[in-house]
């Protein structure tokens, strides 16, 4: 995987790095900041049962502004766990990411939708154990962070791999902190009001996915 | 990069530290009331902190500093959620203890905990100042001075820039530019911390 880089940006051993596969994802990201930047959210509409009548709800102001920021913020966390190429700024971003979601999805002041999140809080605070739990491991056992050094070392013939179960606990936590969508799901929050601003919480959570899956094959 | 051997001591730590994380999920599947377990959850964060921890090097305190503000920022957003969930947001002020203890003893508890933290300058100090600023300030009526320690910040992140300023242009310098920053980001943290939880429901 490490064939293909594109750009590299050193800061002593911690290299920011994009490869062919990470450009995609970086692009996917910054498109769907601008979206959230410029995009205005949607007024969704109720029909009165049994009548043709119907209306559409108004989004307050400071809602839709929380939820704007909060969105931009979740996808510059999403680029920068896109590009960094240190371990630990990776964990930092995804937990990042995940106080953002509930950011995004507590905005709503709905009971299921507050239960929903609420639960997924609870979910992402677990899953800064093992995701800052694995850090440590690699930290621990190779003596660096830097996924470069990281992959050179291993294929070096030193023979200092990063230990199995730090890979498992990196993608657990890394599964924690994505779990999003599921509990939107739950909650029906797609119906809410300002409902674009909640896309971010899928692309964010789908590029974290994606972003795991390279580091793991890395390393 | 680096390979050396860990010491049997970091396996067993690992070990005990494991047993910990385990004992603690088990005790979250079991919890069913809300708020005990945001708080059953909090100590689990200890726990994987503790595996930060069991590094015992310089990088280990680089870790556990972000590690503990991001469980401090999430600990402090999924709280806020479950006020608004079960609908507790206060609207009005709290009322305040009125007992003599309150009046005479947060002063002089003050007053040593933020001399031990000017002592110490950096981010500890910070800490031990700022821990005796907000005993100060709930033990006392919150129309305090906020306006000061607000421009206290101000001149603590000029410092902080001229230090940073020193470092990039004066490099022979850089003892002065360490003791400005340390003293900068003393004044900086004391400041941002004792303004937590002071603040809330005054103004």
């Amino acid at each position: 995987m490490f064939e293909q880089i594109l750009i590299r940006m050193p800061f002593g051993d911690i290299v920011h790095y994009l490869s062919g596969y990470t450009v995609v994802l970086f692009a996917f990201a910054a498109m769907f900041v601008i979206l959230a930047v410029i995009s205005l959210p949607e007024k969704p509409v109720d029909i009165v049962f049994g009548t043709d009548g119907y209306y559409t709800k108004e989004v307050p102001v400071d809602l839709m502004k929380f939820q704007r920021f909060m969105a931009i913020a979740c996808g510059i966390a999403t680029i920068g766990a896109i590009t960094t190429g240190d371990i630990f700024n990776f964990t930092l971003f995804a937990a990042f990411i995940g106080v953002l979601n509930i950011g995004i999805v507590a905005a709503v002041k709905n009971k299921q939708v507050l239960d929903a999140a609420f639960s997924y809080g609870l979910v992402v605070m677990m899953a800064t154990v093992p995701l800052f739990a694995g850090a440590a491991i690699i930290a621990a056992t190779c003596g660096t962070l830097s996924i470069w050094e990281l992959a050179t070392a291993a294929e070096a013939t030193a023979g200092i791999s990063v230990p199995i179960v730090a890979k498992l606990l990196l993608l657990v936590g890394v599964l924690g902190e994505g779990m999003a969508p599921f509990y939107i799901g739950k909650a029906e929050i797609t119906r809410a009001p300002g409902a674009p601003y909640i896309l971010m919480i899928h692309v964010s959570s789908l590029l974290l996915f994606l972003r795991v899956v390279e580091i793991l094959l890395t390393v | 990069m680096i390979a050396f051997e860990m010491p049997l001591v970091y396996q067993i730590g690992i070990a005990v530290a494991f047993i910990a994380i385990i004992i603690a999920f088990s005790a979250i599947l079991r919890e069913k009331d809300d708020i005990h377990k945001l708080i059953i959850i909090d100590l689990i964060e200890i726990t994987g902190l503790v595996v930060v921890a069991l590094i015992a090097t310089d990088l280990a305190e680089a870790l556990i500093l972000p590690g503990l503000v991001v469980g401090v920022a999430e600990i402090m957003a999924v709280s806020e959620l479950w006020l608004a969930k079960e609908k507790l947001q206060q609207k009005h002020s709290a009322k305040k203890f009125d007992i003599e203890v309150m009046k005479t003893a947060p002063p002089i508890i003050g007053l040593l905990l933020a001399a031990y933290g000017i002592f110490l300058t950096g981010f500890s100090g910070g800490l031990i100042a700022a821990l005796g600023l907000m005993i100060f300030f709930l033990g006392k009526n919150m129309g305090e001075h906020f306006a000061k320690i607000e421009n206290a910040a101000g001149y603590a992140w000029a410092l902080w820039v001229i230090a940073f300023f020193i470092f990039m242009l004066f490099p022979s310098q850089w003892f002065l530019a360490i003791m400005l920053a340390a003293v900068g980001i003393m004044l900086k943290v004391m400041a941002k911390m004792s303004l937590v939880g002071t603040m809330r429901g005054g103004e």
